[in-house]
Order: C-alpha cells, then structure tokens, then sequence
C-alpha cells in the first residue's frame, strides 16, 4: 500500500492543528507586545516631560515685576545650565499675557498652557524644523500673567522609545519561535500514532489482511482502527468464501468425475481394438483425465492460497524425502512420455507444510515432463547451500526452453506457453504461491529459445 | 474375495463394483452408513470399501463401530475431500488405507489386494510370470531351475519383488536388507542389483536404474505396473 502525494485540496491535521495554534497565538503576543510597549513608554515618556519642567519651574523664581515691568533676571551661565544636554536642543521662552516675549528663544512656538494656573502641561510641535516636546505653564508673578514654555528635541527620547522597541521585538520573535517550536513537536507527537498505524500498514504483504492490534491504541485512533479491522474481516471473509467455494466446488466434482472414470475403465477393455467406438471412448477418457487434473489443480491453487496459509503447520522437512514420497507416479509419467527422469538428492532441510510443499515438487516435475519432448531429460537436484545458506530445490529439463517474453508469464493463471500441450495453465501459479507461502525465491534460467529450463526454488536457511 | 462397497453415488458405486467384478471379486453395494453397519452386525467379508461422506452416519462412524465391536475387517476409505485431517482421522479411527477420488481401477485393485493379503496368513510361495520363490527355504526358480543366489541377492530379490512395479531408494534396499550391527554401502546395493540383473535376465522381469535415485522391478514389457 503506497500514499499518495497530498494535493492541495486535502485536509491535512497538522497544518489544521497548527494553523489554529499559530494564528491566535501570534494575534495575542502582537496585542501583548502592544500593551507592553504602551506600560513602557508611558512612564518614560512621564518622567522626560517632569524634567522638562523643572527647568520651567527654575525660570520661574528669577522672573521680577519692577515699575509695572516684567524682567527676567537670567545671567548667561544661568542660561548655559538651562540649555546644556549631551544629546537634545534645548529651548525656552518667557511671554506675557499678551504674548511678548520677554526672554529666551523668540521664534519659539506658541504656547498652550494649561487653563489653571502652575498646572504645567505637555505637548508635541514643531520648532526650526525639528519635532519637539513642549511643557507649558501660566503662572502668577505678582498679579500679572506669565506664560513660560519650555521644549526640546526628541533625539533621547527616540533613542529610549527605540530601545524599548527593538527589544520588544527580538523578545517576541523568539517567544513566538519557540512557542511554534513546542507546537510543532506537540502536533508531531500527538500524530505519531496515526503515522506508525501507516506505516504499519504500508509494510504490509499484499495477503496480511491480520487485524490491528487496537490495544496499544490511542482512545482516538481505537475506532478507526476498529473501522479498520471490521473492514479487514469483510475482506477476508469474502477470500476465505471464496476458497472454500472452490474447494467445495472441486471436490463436489471428484465423485461424478470417478464414477465417469471407472465406468469408462471398465468399458474400454470391451471394445474392439480400433472401432469407433473405441476411439470415442478413448477421447472421453482424455477428457475425463483433463478434467481430472483441473480439479486437483484448482484444489491445490486453493489450499495454497496465501491468505489460508498458517505458519503454525510449518514443520522441519528434508526436501529429499518430499521429492522420494512423488516418485513412483513420476517414473511411471516419464516412462511413457521415454524420458529420462533422474535425481541427485542431497541433505537439504527446510521448515515448511508437507502437504503444501508436495504439490509444489509435483507441479515442477510434472510441468517438466509435460513440456519436454520424446527422450528429454529431467533432472531432480536438492542441496543445502554453503555457509549457512538455505535449501535448493531444482528441476532440469531439456526440453524446448522458454522464450525470454514468456518466462515473466508462465506464472500466471491459466496462462500457457504451447497450446500444443494439454496443461492446466494453474502448475507454476500454485508453484509460485506456495514458494511464497514459504518464504522462497524462484529463479527461472532458460536460455530463451536454447535448450533447456531450470526451476531453482531457494528456500530460507533453516534456524537451529 | 467378497467386498462390502458403501458409497451413496449410484454411478460411481456401479463403475467401482463393475470394474471389481471384472478383476474376479464378489461386490455387495450399500448406500447408507446405517445399512452397511447393520450389515455388517451380521456377515463377515473379506474387505471394506468405505466412502467417508454418507447419508445418515458417516464412513467415520461406520468404521469406529466396526472396530468397537472387536472387527478386524480390512477397510479401506473413499474421499473426496484431501484435507489432511480427515486423511489422519480416518486412519487413527482404524481404516487401514485411504483412497482420493478420483483414482483408477488398477490403483483400486491394488490396494483392495494389498489389505486382503497383509489380513491373510502369509503364504510361502510367490509366483511372478516364469519366476517363482519359496520365502521358506529362501530360493528362487526361473522355469523350476533353481537360480545361484547369495544371501544378500536373494534379501534384495526378494524386497524388489514385494515392491513389484514400485521405484525404490537404494537406502530403502539397505533398510530392508539390513540386519542389525551389519554395514551396507551404497555401492555395495549397486553390486547385488548388477549381479540379480544378470541371474533373472532369463525371466519375465527386469531392473531398470532410476538415475541418482533407486531401482524399480518390471514385468517385461509392461512399465506401468
């Protein structure tokens, strides 16, 4: 069983699972990441615009009322320590009520203080240019109104507000990270059991059609492994019904089939040498013994089914022995066809079903004999493999050969190389699956068109 | 030779008592497990022949009666089933031999032969075409001339007459011949079964070598046996 590739119209849960993580997730770190901002500038921001004003504050002692007159008493190294910082411009300007200024910067910008009086209040604007912060008082200097302004430029407090910013940033990019990195690793592990259920699936052999252990299971995955494994049931309820159906069939067909037989047996003998009758009676017989084998033959290819096939009948065997139990009926086959059948039998153990594995040698040597011409020779070998190999069965013939095109056809179904010869078309499909059954590779070697087959059929070494 | 048949196919049950009564036996034909135990209470034949898959009780059934009862009866099985089990169950219940259908007259027969002899006292004297052989005195005639055999020749001769028509392993030969703290080669067997070829060539019968394997005994002229 192979995946496909996902197209795009594919749901897949973990993108699912991690697109409904991730875009909340990073939504509620930019609103956190806000609020942080906001509950970081503010006090920085409050306590630049204090000490703004406490360089108004300072203005405020040396302002005077002489003879009616507004005058600010403000020596220049007063008015450097006023001015001096590292990194702003720093202005200021006194005005009366009505607007005239009476000392520091004239072109500063107009002022807006606060309505109440000494409530200093701050604002943003413009001077030669350059963004400003602005702190406004109206204060009292005897009974008349002063205004008194006093800014600078934002360099410090870009500076900081940077500050926060950039931090603020790499901070939450790497909560954010390490956040879809926990995220990721939680989907991925939380997926792992649908993975190992694929996996487990996808290693299977076409016939396993064994249930799901739903134990070890997730609670989530248990029902669609249940759903799994009524499935597998259906199916192979319906193999196994299949087979049986084929086996009842056939061996519903073994009584008539005898009967016909022994009647014909006892027929023939009756009739004149070269009559017609005799000559019909004899095709009848061919046809019985044709349908004979095809019974057997749909029988064998039942019983040898892969999904009927247990282990648990696996027992430890000597191929000779199995070959030895076939011989008689084989001397007998090649005897009437001439052919030389011969045998060189070695010790070769193999763990497989008695049964099973003699139809397999009965199958290989039959189609040997069937398919090689008058005087051929067919050759049984067996041996165990050096060096801790496995047993090899072998069957030889010098018949006609398969043609390359054939040798990849000639096990399957019902197919057949010659229509020359009366053959099932099933012999080397129930070769190749009870090989199967056991664990063994079959290796064709004809030189397509030359002279000659080998079957070798390699089974694995047996574990002492 | 009398032989009960018990097999509930009308045309099969013909074919099986016709052929049968061509090879010189004497048939009766039951169709139920019930009639052929019944029977059976009653007359003693020479052989069973039993078809499992009965109306009524079951060939099983009939046979583990039989034996119940304290018969020897040689029986053998009809089937048409292979499965393995039956195959074991009916041999374990005390059939004798089993048979799959669809089989041939000539396998029939010889399976029929090969319960009643085994069931029958042994006699000494064996006849096949020309040769003869006295199992007693252990010698062997072609034409009532006695033939020159050692001990090992005649013990091979004569497990190659018992296996007539049957291919045999060399190592089937020695376990035959073979008494106990004695040692057979190979090639030793290759040697007596030369030496009988040349011995018998003047009788019906002939050796012929299955290549890397054994030998079979024939009836000249005649391979299937």
């Amino acid at each position: 069983m192979s995946w496909k590739k996902p197209d795009s119209t594919m749901h897949s849960i973990r993108v699912t699972l991690l697109k409904w993580l991730i875009t909340p997730l990073v939504l509620i770190n930019l609103i956190g990441a806000a609020l942080t901002y906001g509950l970081a500038w503010i006090p920085a921001q409050t306590a630049f615009d204090q000490s703004l004003a406490d360089g108004v504050w300072a203005l405020v002692p040396r302002i005077k009322e002489l003879n009616g007159q507004l005058q600010v008493d403000l020596p220049s190294e007063a008015e450097q320590v006023l001015r001096v910082d590292h990194f702003d411009s720093m202005f200021f300007v006194v005005r009366t009520a009505d607007g005239k200024p009476i000392a520091g910067d004239h072109d500063f910008p107009l002022l807006q203080p606060s309505t109440e009086i000494d409530e200093p209040s701050a604002y943003d604007g413009y001077m030669r240019g350059e963004p400003i912060r602005i702190t406004a008082i109206r204060t009292l200097i005897g009974n008349k109104q002063v205004f008194i302004g006093a800014a600078e430029t934002l360099r410090k407090r870009e500076h900081i507000r940077n500050l926060i910013l950039s931090s603020l940033i790499v901070l939450e990019i790497l909560l954010t990270l390490i956040l879809i990195g926990i995220m990721w690793i939680a989907v991925t592990k939380g997926l792992l059991p649908l993975k190992k259920m694929q996996s487990d699936l996808g290693q299977r052999e076409h016939n396993d059609l064994s249930l799901l252990e739903s134990r070890k299971q997730p609670l989530e995955l248990q029902p669609v492994s249940a759903a799994l494994n009524d499935l597998l049931d259906k199916v192979r309820e319906s193999a196994a019904g299949q087979q049986n159906f084929l086996a009842d069939v056939a061996h519903q067909l073994r009584t008539p089939l005898a009967g016909i037989k022994l009647q014909l047996e006892w027929l023939q003998p009756k009739l004149q040498e070269g009559s017609e009758m005799a000559h019909s009676t004899r095709l009848m017989m061919s046809s019985t013994q044709k349908m004979i084998r095809q019974t057997n033959q749909l029988l064998a290819l039942a019983r040898a089914e892969p999904s009927r096939f247990e282990k648990k009948q696996l027992t430890r065997l000597e191929l000779g022995k199995l070959v030895e139990s076939s011989i008689q009926h084989f001397v007998t086959e090649s005897d009437k066809k001439g052919i030389d059948l011969g045998f060189d039998l070695r010790a070769a153990l193999i763990m497989g079903d008695p049964y099973l594995l003699s139809d397999m040698i009965d199958n290989l040597i039959d189609n040997a004999i069937r398919y090689s011409h008058v005087g051929a020779t067919v050759t049984v070998r067996c041996h165990t493999e050096p060096d801790g190999g496995g047993a090899v069965l072998t069957v030889e013939d010098s018949g006609p050969g398969i043609a390359l095109s054939d040798q990849e056809l000639v096990f399957s179904r019902f197919y057949r190389v010659s229509n020359k010869v009366h053959g099932s078309g099933l012999g080397l499909s129930i070769v190749r699956d009870i090989a199967n059954d056991h664990g063994a590779a079959i290796k064709l070697t004809s030189g397509g068109g030359r002279q000659g087959t080998i079957f070798a059929v390699h089974f694995p070494p047996v574990s002492h | 030779m009398h032989v009960l048949l018990v097999e509930d196919d009308l045309i099969l049950a013909d074919g099986i008592s016709r052929v049968l009564r061509m090879h010189g036996m004497a048939v009766d034909i039951v169709a139920t497990g019930d009639s052929a135990d019944t029977l059976l209470q009653h007359t003693e034949m020479a052989v069973l022949v039993l078809d499992i898959g009965l109306p009524g009780i079951d060939g099983f059934e009939v046979v583990r009666r039989l034996r119940a009862r304290g018969n020897a009866m040689p029986v053998l099985l009809l089937t048409a089933r292979d499965a393995i089990s039956d195959r074991v169950r009916g041999l374990e219940i005390g059939a004798d031999d089993y048979l799959v259908k669809p089989f041939s007259t000539l396998e029939l027969v010889a399976r029929i032969r090969a319960l009643v002899r085994r069931s029958s006292p042994q006699s000494h004297e064996l006849q096949i075409g020309n040769l003869s052989l006295d199992q007693f005195s252990k010698r062997a005639y072609i034409d009532g001339k006695p033939l020159e055999l050692s001990v090992r020749e005649w013990a091979v001769l004569e497990y190659l007459i018992q296996q007539i028509g049957r291919v045999v392993s060399k190592t089937q030969i020695i376990e035959a011949i073979l008494t106990w703290n004695e040692e057979v080669s190979l090639n030793a067997v290759e040697v007596y079964v030369s030496r009988i070829r040349l011995k018998i060539a003047a009788s019906d019968l002939s050796i012929r070598t299955i290549r890397g394997f054994g030998y079979v005994l024939e009836k000249t002229g005649q391979h299937n046996a």
